[in-house]
């Protein structure tokens, strides 16, 4: 059978199409000022199964495809169970969001937390920084891997800490130290949220920032510990979202996707 | 969220519904015409009793809305809680109508941004602040919160004319004593499994009973009673019997800030307790009768309030204890107002104490009177569902 798992993000869109115990088909795209659009974007032309959604939008969305949804929890719960099954804890860092999650051996979701609204220590906290080292994100990444003497960036605050970040450069720090500087100082608050809930190995690191290595080395070095970061990310919410679908024993319901999608804006990637 | 059956007569029917303030505003103006002076108050730590006692109305000052923050904050620094900036900005915006027809103001030290704000607005009207012990346990506290009681008494009875006797504030203990009874009997019924109120129907209800006296609520209490019975005889109640159950505690939470009720509600709860200043607090204990110290009766009654003002406030967690057993929750979901550091701080004991005593999960919730977080709150509302 097919099932579908959307996740509408504030940053991007994720959608995962599963079949007979695999996942066939991964589409993501910017989620923009109409993630409407985008999502139907991105089901046009996707196999015909039941969806469920997750992510911000997903009330918007089960209005207009009337599809079930599920929290970003649940979602992370199940993706991350899937690939790997031994997970007892899930870090989740997405555009907005810092997830920590504990699992029981038997994978039900036991603690979890959330940062506060502000997007501090997220990944629009690394957009805007990178841009205010005047880096894409890839060389912000780089050139924070290049150096082993970082600058500590003490503000939290975006608006804040962008404001250190320009005043350090004008000081003449090295761009490298900043970025490793900025690195560190979100590995450190991650690992304090993850310590909230009970970190038990194996770790998965899901979600956008997750793509970021140095990320990863900077939070295994605060944490003392391994953690594993799946192939491909963030399509954990979305992969958890298709096998909720997969297990609903309801009729297969599905909806006129493709007569509504009206706009061909959003370009979106498939893999 | 809704009850099982159509057109269900809500507890407290009048033009009012949903209207607390409104309903409050206008119970305060009658008895304003009638010649009774206005107190008003901004804390449960007020003596009512005494209060009354002076032959005034109390009158809850608003505090619960975005809308005047903006104002305050051209003064008051933006880091600080809701309620203090919602507060200070009614005042210097001249917008809150109970403040307008306040013939004095009574106020405690409780925290040191309501303290502070204090001293702002204190030129305003008639002010009597009142020093309130933080160690509520120690010997001496009950003699001083009484010593201050008594202060407040007197300029009362000052600024108002008028004479509060013993005699009064016994009588006013016994009314309150039997209104807190009334209400928590109707709080009983929320606590059914189904519950039979829905969270605002409380809310209401706890809103007007805070400024009505009990004479005036008598009516009120028997059509609340009989609306309550039919309610049971049909089988009507809020929710659905698998819908979470939830114990609110925290912060007081009112106007803007009772969008964290209707997110849970959203989310598939249903809230059968509100454990905070605002909701069932103000009725959940009694005031010893006929001590012949009325005065030192009401002082060691308020000093049981466990606000997280006071320290080690022990008695939250066995106050936590009793509701819990009472209301059967399945959750616990605090609310702490931006920059409420003791409730903020207390949180950490309050969770551990629903997870490790209780075997309860609980969600904290740090939020102000905006609306910008409703989706953050909603994604963390839900996942606490989830893991149910």
């Amino acid at each position: 059978m097919t099932a579908l798992g959307l996740d509408i993000g504030s940053r991007t869109i994720k959608l995962v199409v599963w079949e007979n115990g695999a996942v066939v088909l991964t589409r993501k795209a910017l989620t923009s000022s109409d993630p409407l659009a985008v999502c139907r974007e991105l089901l046009h032309h996707t196999p015909p199964g039941p969806l469920v959604a997750t992510g911000y939008g997903r009330h918007l969305v089960k209005e207009y495809l009337r599809c079930e949804t599920v929290s970003e929890i649940k979602a992370f719960a199940l993706g991350a169970r899937a690939v790997f099954h031994s997970c007892r804890t899930i870090l989740d860092i997405g555009g907005q969001d810092t997830k920590a999650i504990s699992l029981t051996a038997d994978g039900r979701i036991d603690k979890f937390h959330m940062n506060d609204k502000c997007a501090a220590g997220t990944g629009r906290f690394l957009e805007i920084m990178a841009t205010a080292l005047g880096l894409s994100l890839g060389d912000f990444m780089a050139e924070a891997m290049a150096t082993e003497t970082p600058h500590p960036i003490n503000s939290m605050c975006t608006v804040f800490a962008e404001s250190e970040v320009i005043s350090t450069i004008a000081r003449g720090t090295p761009r490298p130290a900043i970025a490793l500087g900025i690195h560190q100082s979100i590995a450190s608050r991650t690992v304090s949220l993850l310590e909230r809930v009970a970190v038990t190995d194996d770790i998965v690191f899901a979600g956008g920032v997750a793509l970021n290595g140095c990320m990863q080395k900077e939070i295994e070095k605060a944490l003392g510990r391994n953690v594993h970061v799946p192939p491909d990310p963030q399509i954990i919410g979305a992969l958890g979202c298709a096998l909720l679908a997969a297990k609903n024993d309801e009729p297969v319901k599905r909806h006129d996707y493709d007569d509504k999608v009206k706009s061909s804006r959003g370009k979106a990637r498939e893999s | 969220m809704k009850f099982n059956a159509d057109n269900v007569k809500p507890l407290i029917e009048d033009e009012f519904v949903g209207e607390a303030a409104k309903r409050a505003l206008q119970y305060i103006q009658g008895k304003r015409s009638a010649g009774m002076p206005v107190a008003g108050i901004y804390c449960g730590y007020a003596p009512m009793e005494v209060i009354r006692a002076a032959g005034a109305v109390p009158a809850i000052l608003c505090a619960f809305a975005n809308k005047t923050i903006a104002a305050a904050e051209a003064v008051l620094p933006a880091n600080l809680c809701p309620l203090i900036k919602s507060s200070y900005g009614f005042i210097i915006t001249d917008s809150c109508p109970f403040f307008g027809i306040s013939d004095a103001v009574v106020a405690e030290t409780t925290c040191d941004g309501k303290k502070k704000m204090f001293e702002l607005i204190s030129h305003y009207k008639p002010m009597f602040v009142m020093d309130l012990p933080q160690l509520p346990d120690e010997e001496e506290a009950q003699a001083n919160w009484a010593a201050m009681i008594t202060k407040l008494k007197g300029f009362l009875e000052k600024t108002f004319k008028t004479e509060a006797t013993s005699e009064r504030i016994e009588a006013e203990i016994k009314a309150t004593n039997v209104k807190n009874a009334l209400m928590n009997r109707v709080f009983d019924y929320a606590a059914k499994k189904p519950s039979l109120l829905k969270w605002s129907e409380t809310y209401e209800l706890a809103f007007l009973a805070q400024v009505a006296t009990t004479e005036d609520l008598q009516p009120i209490f028997q059509e609340v009673f009989r609306t309550i019975k039919e309610r049971e005889e049909k089988g009507v109640y809020y929710g659905t019997p698998s819908s979470p159950r939830v114990l609110v505690t925290g912060c007081p939470v009112g106007g803007d800030s009772t969008k964290v009720y209707k997110i849970i509600e959203e989310a598939g709860g249903v809230v059968v307790a509100m454990d905070s200043c605002t909701g069932m607090k103000p009725f959940m204990t009694a005031i010893e009768e006929d001590t012949g110290d009325p005065i030192a009766a009401v002082a060691v009654r308020y000093l049981q309030l466990p606000c997280s003002c006071m320290t080690p406030n022990l008695r939250r967690l066995t106050e936590m204890d009793k509701i819990i057993a009472r209301f059967q929750p399945d959750a616990v979901i605090e609310v702490v107002l931006h920059a409420c550091h003791s409730y903020n701080i207390e949180a950490y004991k309050i969770m551990n104490h629903a997870k490790e005593i209780h075997n309860l999960p609980y969600l904290k919730i740090e939020t102000d009177y905006s609306d910008g977080d409703v989706e953050q709150i909603r994604t963390r509302v839900e996942a606490l569902f989830d893991s149910l």
